[in-house]
């Protein structure tokens, strides 16, 4: 799914060379970030390609989230430059989906409405609407549950709702910041199942921040240790291992065993 | 993937019998302490020689038909809450708006939070005199006296609750596209309602609080007239009459808003929690 509206808050391609743009989707350049005294993240140089499937691995507080938000223009790096789609990110990027682990249901909305709410900020059509929510609900498992408020819902159900918010509205990339840190094991592995049919599905970007090196491995292209702060990346890790994935099978495999020492004696050395 | 995930409802129906019938025996108990006390009060007023300080219910209930027979119930009854309904419409919608403006722009709050809590600690009843020389002693003193009492309750709760607003939900739904009107309508507009209701449920009294008092200051009929009149004949009993009309009216504006509310607002309360079981 293609993004719907082109974002009015991007200025012009700047410094970014065309032809790197069309494969980079994501091109951070020498960026840094300063929280008042505290020197939290880079400087860090990373690129993240069309359609790619990229995990951020790394201790906390090392800036994990502070890239994600860059992407999202959220938050503009002390230095350095943000480049999505050739053009650099200077407001909310309404192309990025954001999923955390905070749940942003709003209360007084069904679950149905809550999907429906970036789509009505976006100005879709009410009968495509209607469609890409059902589309999104059975996509996560929620098909009849339609009617139902948040306060009805489950953590784990409530995260179902945001991942199905973010599917129906279709972005180009999706952030996900430990979207999965307060599910158990079992329906985080189910999610993770879901996680890459719908990246199959939809060939959008993927950026997900992580500290559990597994889940990582499991679902990524790429994996990018970032260091201690301020945090840099230390250690970039191509996943070869073949694709579609068995999010269970897959740990079986011996390569998996040694993507895992390898990244974990990366973050372990500092 | 699909299929694993089941849905299992609680089942609660027995204890939620068992709820009811309690709930059944407590609205007995309170219709028996109501009688007991309606009792006693005729029981005691008589036996201690009272009455002349707190009437009987059965004198109350006499002053009450002698009201109702001479026509003026209906009629004070009737500007009394016409009175109260139009300043309490006003005051809402004027307290509503305000607080919500001064609460959402941050600076809007801040340049008038001086005025507002200097306002907060006013006892407003004081200001009922000044109102009679604004406004002149027909129905549009009350009016606005009851506009005012309202206004103060609805914008304290509604200025506090969109403070409260969750920056966090407006950041998002900036960046899942909402221009700034939709956040207004569709974040914080909604998040607001709530306190606004709850303004207006502790504002309501006030309505009638403002209609009485400016009857008692400057008035020729209405309910709080006829309170005041009463008094001033040393009418025990016609004075518990009136109040008894005020109670009955406010129990009923209530009901008749908790309905609104819970209509409105069903989300707050949408029933059992839906719990997802993970089968084999």
């Amino acid at each position: 799914m293609s993004s719907m509206v082109s974002n009015p808050r991007l200025e012009v391609p700047t410094t970014a060379a065309p032809d790197m743009a069309r494969e980079n989707l994501i091109h951070f350049d020498a960026v840094t970030a300063k929280f008042g005294q505290l020197h939290a993240m880079g400087p860090t140089t990373l690129s993240v390609r069309r359609g790619e499937f990229v995990a951020i691995v790394g201790p906390s507080g090392c800036g994990k989230s502070t890239l994600l938000n860059m992407v999202a223009g959220t938050l503009r790096p002390s230095s350095g430059s943000v480049h999505y789609d050739g053009q650099q990110v200077a407001g909310p990027n309404s192309d990025v989906g954001y999923i955390t682990q905070k749940n942003y249901c709003v209360p007084w909305r069904t679950v149905e409405g809550n999907v429906r709410m970036p789509m009505e900020f976006r100005g879709v059509a009410r009968a495509e609407m209607d469609e890409r929510v059902k589309y999104a609900l059975a996509q996560v498992g929620l098909t009849g549950f339609e009617r139902a408020y948040p306060k009805q819902l489950s953590g784990g159900m409530l995260q179902r709702v945001m991942i199905a918010r973010t599917l129906a509205y279709g972005p180009s990339v999706y952030l996900m910041d430990e979207p999965f840190g307060s599910l158990d094991a079992q329906l985080r592995t189910r999610m993770h199942a879901k996680l890459l049919e719908i990246w199959q599905k939809t060939q959008a970007t993927f950026v997900f921040v992580t500290h559990d090196l597994q889940e990582a491995i499991t679902l990524a292209d790429r994996v990018v240790v970032m260091s201690r702060r301020p945090g840099c990346p230390k250690l970039v890790v191509d996943i070869n291992l073949p694709r579609p994935r068995d999010v269970v099978d897959i740990q079986a495999d011996p390569a998996f065993g040694a993507y895992v020492k390898q990244l974990w004696h990366a973050l372990d050395v500092d | 993937m699909s299929g694993i995930i089941e849905i299992r409802k609680i089942p609660r129906s027995r204890w939620r019998r068992k709820l009811s019938s309690e709930r059944a025996f407590d609205s007995f108990l309170q219709l028996a302490m109501l009688t007991g006390t309606l009792l006693l009060w005729e029981w005691l007023s008589t036996a201690l020689h009272a009455e002349f300080w707190v009437s009987r219910p059965s004198s109350v209930a006499q002053a009450m038909l002698v009201w109702a027979r001479s026509g003026n119930l209906a009629s004070d009854l009737k500007l009394t809450l016409t009175e109260a309904g139009i300043g309490f419409l006003i005051g809402s919608l004027a307290g509503a708006i305000v607080g919500f403006l001064l609460g959402w722009v941050d600076r809007l709050g801040r340049l008038f939070e001086p005025l507002v809590l200097s306002l907060y600690t006013l006892p407003k009843v004081a200001l009922a005199p000044l109102f009679v020389l604004w406004f002149g002693i027909g129905p549009l003193n009350k009016i606005m006296f009851s506009a005012l009492l309202v206004f103060f309750m609805v914008f304290f709760t509604t200025f506090q609750g969109t403070r409260q607003v969750d920056r966090d939900l407006v950041a998002n739904a900036r960046l899942l596209g909402a221009s700034p009107m939709s956040i207004w309508f569709k974040i914080a507009i909604p998040f607001a309602a709530v306190w606004v209701f709850t303004g207006i449920r502790i504002g309501l009294p006030y309505a009638l609080i403002g209609a009485i008092v400016g009857e008692f200051v400057a008035a020729d009929s209405g309910v709080g007239f006829r309170i005041k009149e009463a008094t001033s004949f040393f009418d025990t009993s016609a004075v518990f009459a009136g109040l008894i009309v005020l109670m009955a009216i406010s129990m009923v504006l209530l009901g008749l808003l908790k309905l609104i509310e819970l209509r409105l607002m069903r989300w707050q309360n949408p029933g059992d929690i839906i719990t997802t079981e993970i089968g084999a």
